[in-house]
Parts: structure tokens; sequence; C-alpha cells
């Protein structure tokens, strides 16, 4: 498809990217404007605790400014709007005197230097009325007996009682799950648990809040959504929408770690509403840890399948450890179980997903929100059955997975749509000739220190949360292209790109359908008061989305060009008489009647319409997505175990995507190659561990005890190979679909597949760090020295 | 207490309280912000300057402790050749995406080139430890691995 492009499927220098090598391009965190105070936060000590008093006498005596719960709006919030306002949980609150998590935030200081912001910090006195034992693990919590974290919380505008500490329930049941597991022939279930991650974005929250002369409050922050945190601002303080303005920055990557409103951003509002001065505030890393991590996933799956190799039946229990406060952890219990359904046809489904409260750092979406850790447990599991069945695990997944003509519904019950473009095959028989599938080996058969072994692993992601009908979940997005005097076009868009190249797609999207060269395009600053709403960078949504949006603009551009060109040109028919396309000579689009010498460059078109007082030609697009396709991923994986030292290591890797048509080809391998590295960090280290008696993050949050791979633990180059399926999916931009989070989504299950491969062990409990891997080895009684 | 270095190129005199760190002195004060901060422990490599020509994390180095050195940050190094064929194939290569690590990571790669210790891919597993959450480190290892080529064969 792609050699009919001129621009699509190229590779094309991003444009920011000279700013970046450079180091002259500004994040949240490197602004600053004079008269600025520098705030910072007082966190609760304890777990859970009540407060008695908070004395602050000193740190105004020292000329700070200083804010307590007393001086916020009392009101609960859900820091991530995403779900329709029916289906919102809130128990937030800016500061609070009820801490439920070590590091929650009671109050605030801000002065005109950092230094002295500290003191003043340090020098508030806080009385506990009462420390309570804090319950980390969900299935206490659970427990009758088990104080409440929460009494009473709001689910959209009614107060509602919470119950042994359940924060949100859902199930769904599908056909007959009990006559399904009778009918088969082999039946296995499996508890898994994974790790408490930490994003480990680069750039830590940061915040800049600017009260203006006209009264308007400016905000500068990292932020995967500006109009999001606009409107969650106007509803805490109650400021009208055109009162404030959020600005897009630069951010440092983000992973999920700002699809919320981080908690740094009201309480600089409140800072800032009362010193009526501008404050920043920046977190240090120990602070950015105390402000997210991931939700953690206890699932219990049993999967029954006949002896021919189709499933007959799954059943899937999903406790999810919500941590302290929510973040949207109720379409979390909706898409794990899309994610779950749309993997397989088990055709009798039944489903239990809990929400608990536990008295840690709040979790909150972390790239794949829960596929990861889903298609982890399932194609260990389908690798288990086809084990049992001695069918090729490949074969198995080939007949029975979720593809062309099926419905997927990935982001939860209410988002379905058809499935119409799938590479899974192409992938899966490619990817599987490259490794060497066959001589994988029997790992009963294998001896020695170092093991290797071959795993697969097979997924996707959603591309947005749209469909044809409006479900539970807010997904549109808007941005307007106008043609300027000179030809050049400015491209104006609220979507946030957080690193991989999202908005570049834009661009060489509207150069494609315009016939111009991308570097006449330019992506223009943009806020909350100069672009229509989008909801957020999330869902990897912003090439199928954002680009379609992109196009659909640039579609009317072209459209109005054409009608200008037909009042210049006099003596063609209609605009349809018309073509527009790139002219490589020329270095930029003309339009031209075929068949005679008629010919203009965008160029002129443009000038000739400024100077004939004709107008701007323009398009303001507010689009949605009736569609939220799958792109699917496969992983193999081959890595070496050192028996010794419990050490895992990469040796090679066969990524293969099904994006539809890829953009930026170059930036389709930078997702796989990140993906694949967090996946390792989510495999075999990554974990936030929670000191039991004190409920703190052991390491203090140092990531010196949070170790994420280096460029140590990842192959080289030439031993990771990425294969880009065929595909076009019709309802995307020029066949595209989304990749961020499928990038990674199956890579965990075809590593830790290969492990087994290796030692024939398997591992249900995450991180699988070395000492479990010893230990696994030793209770088998074959440590070999 | 009173300190003198040069920061590309050009003499600096300050007077620093002597717990100050070398991070803070170049943000806050010299205003150099491609020097980023990402932990303040020594730990992620975003704040990476070379001192006296080697790599060193800014947030763990008082600013006392580099009286008399020679500090260069990539704003120093924006007409060197090794640079602009770094900085050339971070882009080419797709190495750069949220662009936090970056500057830092370019700088631990042009001296581990210039003083000869960067020769191959694997070279560069071992030399730059600087973390980066994006990339998954295999265009950043073909980047400086390009780079190594290219200066190797202008050498001939």
């Amino acid at each position: 498809m792609s050699t009919e492009f001129k621009f699509i499927g190229k590779k094309t220098p991003r444009k920011d990217a000279e700013a970046k090598v450079t180091g002259a391009l500004k994040y949240t965190y490197d602004l600053e404007i004079p008269g600025m105070l520098i705030g910072r936060i007082v966190r609760s000590p304890y777990a859970f605790a009540d407060i008695r008093r908070i004395d602050v006498s000193e740190a105004m005596r020292m000329g700070a400014v200083v804010i307590t719960p007393s001086d916020i709006p009392q009101k609960p919030y859900n820091p991530r709007l995403v779900s329709i306002s029916e289906v919102t949980f809130k128990d937030t609150y800016i500061l609070t005197y009820k801490p439920r998590y070590l590091g929650e935030p009671i109050a605030a200081v801000a002065a005109s230097s950092e230094e002295l912001a500290q003191k003043a910090s340090e020098s508030i006195k806080i009385e506990f009325e009462r420390v309570y034992k804090p319950i980390l693990d969900p299935l206490e919590a659970m427990k009758p007996e088990s104080p409440r974290i929460h009494e009473k919380i709001m689910k959209g505008d009614k107060w509602i009682e919470v119950n042994n500490n359940i924060a949100a329930r859902l199930d769904y049941d599908e056909g007959d799950v009990d006559r399904g597991f009778e009918e088969a022939d082999v039946v296995i279930e499996r508890t898994f648990k994974t790790g408490k991650r930490y994003h480990m974005q680069l750039e830590p929250k940061a915040v800049l809040v600017i009260p203006e002369p006209s009264g308007k409050l400016t905000i500068y922050t990292t932020t995967q959504t500006i109009h999001n945190t606009r409107i969650l601002i106007s509803q805490l303080f109650d400021i009208p929408e055109s009162r404030i303005n959020v600005v897009r920055v630069p951010i440092g990557g983000s992973f999920g770690s700002s699809i919320q409103t981080n908690y740094l951003v009201p309480i600089a509002v409140a800072l800032a509403l009362k010193a009526k001065k501008p404050v920043k505030i920046a977190y240090t890393r120990e602070e950015d840890m105390l402000d997210h991590s991931n939700f953690v996933f206890h699932f219990k799956i049993k999967i029954g399948a006949r002896r021919n190799g189709v499933f007959t039946a799954a059943e899937f229990t999903n406790i999810l450890d919500v941590g302290a406060h929510q973040v949207q952890p109720y379409p979390l219990l909706g898409t794990s179980l899309g994610w779950f359904v749309s993997m397989y046809k088990w055709k009798n489904i039944r489903y239990r997903g809990i929400a608990v409260y536990t008295n840690k750092v709040p979790g909150c979406a972390l790239r794949g929100y829960g596929a990861p850790e889903v298609q982890w447990a399932v194609e260990t599991l389908v690798d288990e059955i086809a084990e049992k069945l001695g069918i090729d695990p490949v074969d198995l997944r080939l007949n029975n997975y979720v593809g062309r003509g099926e419905i997927f519904w990935g982001q939860g019950p209410t988002v379905r749509s058809v499935i119409r473009s799938d590479g899974v095959p192409e992938l899966l028989l490619k990817g599987r000739e490259i490794i060497r599938w066959n001589e994988r080996g029997n790992p009963r058969e294998k001896k020695g220190r170092f093991r290797r072994g071959i795993g697969v692993g097979r997924g996707f992601h959603t591309s947005g949360a749209g469909g044809p009908i409006s479900g539970e979940v807010i997904d549109y997005t808007g941005c307007i292209l106008k043609l300027n005097e000179d030809g050049t076009l400015d491209y104006i868009t609220a979507l946030q790109d957080h690193g991989g190249g999202t908005l570049d797609a834009h661009v060489k999207i509207i150069a494609e359908e315009l016939g111009i060269p991308p570097e006449l395009v330019n992506i223009a600053t943009a806020s909350t008061e100069t672009t229509p709403y989008d909801v957020c960078t999330h869902a990897s949504r912003g090439t199928y989305v954002g680009g379609e949006c992109a196009r659909r603009a640039a579609q009317i551009v072209k459209q109005r060009i054409l009608e200008v060109a037909l009042r210049i040109i006099d003596r063609a028919v209609n605009p349809e008489a018309l073509r527009i396309s790139y002219d490589e000579g020329l270095k930029q689009a003309i339009v031209y009647v075929e068949g005679t010498d008629i010919k203009l460059t965008l160029a002129e078109i443009a000038r000739i319409s400024w100077q004939r007082n004709w107008g701007t030609i323009g398009a303001f697009v507010s689009y949605r997505a009736t569609s939220a396709p799958p792109s699917f991923t496969v992983y193999y994986v081959e890595v070496e175990v050192d028996t010794w030292t419990g050490i895992v290591r990469p040796v090679r890797v066969v990524a293969g995507a099904d994006v539809g048509t890829p953009i930026n080809p170059d930036m389709v391998e930078g997702q796989l190659h990140g993906g694949f590295a967090m996946a390792w960090g989510m495999a075999f280290t990554e974990n936030t561990v929670y000191d039991p008696v004190t409920g703190e993050i052991m390491g203090r949050g140092l990531i010196t005890d949070y170790k994420i791979p280096t460029a140590a633990d990842v192959p080289i180059p030439e031993e990771f190979t990425i294969i880009i399926a065929k595909t076009y999916e019709p309802t995307g931009p020029f066949g595209a679909k989304g990749l961020g989070e499928a990038a990674m989504n199956p890579a965990v299950a075809a590593i830790l597949n290969a492990v087994y491969n290796a030692i024939g062990i398997r591992f249900y409990e995450l991180p699988v760090t070395p000492d479990k891997v010893i230990e696994a080895l030793e209770e088998r009684g074959e440590l070999e020295w | 207490m009173k300190v003198k270095f040069t920061l590309n190129g050009r003499l600096v005199e300050l007077d620093v309280d002597p717990r100050e760190t070398l991070i803070n002195t170049l943000r806050l004060r010299l205003r150099v912000k491609s020097v980023k901060r990402g932990c303040e422990r020594g730990e992620c490599g975003a704040c990476t300057v070379l001192v006296n020509g080697n790599p060193v994390t800014s947030c763990i180095l008082l600013t006392i402790q580099v009286n008399g050195a020679e500090i260069t940050t990539v704003e120093g190094l924006v007409k060197d050749v090794l640079f602009e064929r770094l900085a050339k194939n971070f882009i080419d290569s797709g190495a750069v995406q949220c662009g936090f690590c970056t500057p830092g990571v370019i700088l631990t790669a042009y001296a581990g080139i210039k003083q000869g210790k960067i020769r191959g891919s694997e070279d560069v597993k071992e030399y730059v430890s600087n973390l980066c959450r994006c990339t998954g480190y295999v265009k950043i290892i073909e980047a400086i691995a390009k780079t190594v080529r290219e200066v190797l064969s202008s050498e001939h």
C-alpha cells in the first residue's frame, strides 16, 4: 500500500528533534516567571490516620503562604475525567485531615525560594488524633472486620456508602460457563499477581500557575490532557472554564502517569489563588513515586478446552488493588474484561471484577491499562493448555484468536466495534520462522548453567475508545487547520505528544492529503482557549483518532483550496475538474487541470486569495471515531537463564506489529523497542514494595531501589527484528491504527514463556526476581553447580 | 565560597554556598536548562555534564568541587563536529522520543567516543548507563554505533 504515498511510511525527522538534542526545548520544570513563588507539599508520615490539629504559625512567621484543608473546597473529586459523570467515583480531597496513604498531601506552602519553602514546610506541626494500622492487602481489606478506609464517597452527584472497602464492582456473564467446563477435556486454573509498578517517566511532575492581571488563571503542567485539567480545576474551584487557560507544554514521557490531573495541580492553584502570585511546584523523584504508580492485579483464571483445541469456557476473577483513592479503577474493571474476552473465543464467560481500597499510593493507568497483565496471564495459560493437549502453541493461538469480522471490545462492555484489519496470521507465521521456533527444544532436555528458551506472546491494544454508539467512556477530539497567506499551514490541536511522535504523524497525514511537504505544516502552540476539546492522549488513540481528525480537516481545506483555485482560473467548469498533487520539483502542492497547461501553486493560490480579500481558508473539526480497532502485536523472544544466579538475559527478539499503515516507520520501531524494555522491567525487576508495618514504600521512593532496564539489559539492534504486517485499517487515516500500548502488551508473556522453555518452570507472580528463579530451581532439586 | 570554573569555554566566577550542587548552580544561577533534574541521586543521568571531558552526574557533585575545572554541556558543543554527528544520527535513527534524557545521553556518548571507550554496540551497553524510558535504548545504541563507525572511517 505504502508505495503510493508521498510522505506516509517514509522516515522524516521529527519537528522537535533539533530542540531536543540541543537541550533547548523547555519542559514545565524549565519554566520560570519573575516574582513566582515555589511551592512545597507537606505529606502524611502515616499511611492511615486522623489529624487533630495543624499548626502553621511558624511557617507564617517565616513569611510563607500556607494552605491547610480548611482553606480548600472540601468536595471529593476523581483526578481523571474519562467516564461519564454517572459512573465517576469521587473520593479524593485536595488536602485532607484523614490521610489514607503515606505521603498524602495535608498542607502546602509557597515562598520566594525553594529553600525557604522547604524550611517553612518542615516547620509545620501536625498533631494526630489516631494512627491506624495500614491495610495493604486487598484480600485483607475486604474482610468485614477490617476498618473502612473510606466510609462515604460520591458516585456522580450521589453519596454512596463503601462496604468492605470495595471501591467498585463489575460483573459479566455470557453463555453457560458450568456446562462449558463440563464439556471440556482439559481445565486449568491459576492465580496470578503483578507488581505495583511505577511509571518512571524521566520528567518528574511539575506545574506553574499564573494568576493573570485580567483575573484569569494560566496553567502550565505535565499533562496528557489540557482540557480535562481545565474542566477539573473549573469544577473544584467554581471558576468558569473561560477564566482558566491550560497550555500544552512538552512532556518528558508519561506512560499514563498524567492521564489524570496530578495532585500538585489543584494544590498549586489553591496556593496561587491565596498568594495572588504565580506559584510553581516541582516534585522530587521521591514525591513523584508518591503521586502515581500502577494498580496491583490479583487474577484467578480458569480455562476449559476440548481435546481438539477448541475452548469451551473461561472464568475470570479480577481483584484490583486500587490503593487509597480512585483514579478510575471502574473503567479498568471494564477494560480488564474487555482485553480478556477479546483475546480468544472462550464461548462461555463468567467475570467478577472487584476494585478494593488499600492504604497505598493511588493506582493509575500505566501503558496498557490492564492489558499487559491480562495478556501475560492468558498467554501463560494458553501455552499450558497447548502443552497439555500436545498442540503447537502457535497453532492453538491461530485457531482461537478473535480476528477479522468478529466483535472487539477492548475498552469494556460499552465500547464495541467490528474488526476490519487483522495481521495476526502474518505476524505469527513470519515470526515463527525468523526465531526458528521449531528448534526451541524441550525444557526437560536442557542442561548446564546457561539455558536458552524461546517463547511467544500474542496480544493487542485498542486504538482509542470510540464506537458507533456513545457508551460510558468519553472519546472525541478536535482540531483547527488554516492556510496562511504564503501557502504554509498552521495545525492547532489540544492533543499531547508524549514523545512518540504523534503530532508529527498528524503533520504527515495533512501533508499527504494536501500534497504539500511536511515542512510547510506548523504544529502551533496550543492551549485550552485556542483548541476544540480533546479527551486525552491515551488508549493509543493519538494517531488513529487525532490523525483522522487532522485528515478530515485537511480534506475540508483541500475542497476550499479547489474552490478558490476555480475562482482564479475562471475557465474550469467546477472544482472536480481540478486536481491537487505534490510537485517534486517545486517542493509544494500544485492545482492543475488535466490535459492543459493550467497550473497554480498552493503558494500562489494563498497569496491571491489574501490580496483579493477572499478571506482565510481553514477548517474546524470536532471528531469522534465510530470504531476502536485493535492493533495486534506478536512477540517471539529468546532468553538465556543463568541457573547459578537466577539472572535472565534477552538473546533475540522478533517483534511484530499490525498497525495498519505505518505513518512514521521509525517511530513504530521505537515504540516496539521501548515496549519490550518496559515489559522486561515488568517481568523481572519493577515493583514498589511496602513495609508491612508502616505502609511506607521500602527504599523511600529512591530510584536507586527501583530498577528499570538500562542499555545493558536490551538486545543490540542486530538481534532485534521488527515485522510490520501488511494491513490497512479502513476506518483509520490512510489505513493507520494505534501502537503505543500494543507495543508492550504481549511482550511479558513471550519473555516468561521463553523462561519456561529454558528451565521448565512457570512463575505466576511478578516480578520474577533472581531469588525466585533460584528458589524454584532449588525446590525442584536440580540445581547444577 | 568563591569558585571559578569554565562553562562551555567561558570563565565563571561565583560565590556559592558550599552545600550547593552543581546542577542547581547551572540551572538556577547560570540558566543552563539542558541539564535536566531527574532524580537528584546520581542514578538517572539526565543531569550529566562533562567535567574535564568526563561524564558526571551534576546532581551529586558540589559546585565547589569543580573549582578550576572545565564544564561542558550540550550548549557548548553546538558547533563541535562530533556532537553534530551524534545529534544528526540521533535524529535520523529515531533515537529521540520525549527528549528529556537526550542531552545527558549524548554527552555520555560524546565522552565515550572521544576517549576511545566506545568502539561498537556492545561498548555502548557497557558505557552509557543513562536511563531512558521511551526508546528501549535500541535506536540510541544504533545512533551511537553509527557515529563511531563514521568517526573511525574519517580517521583513516
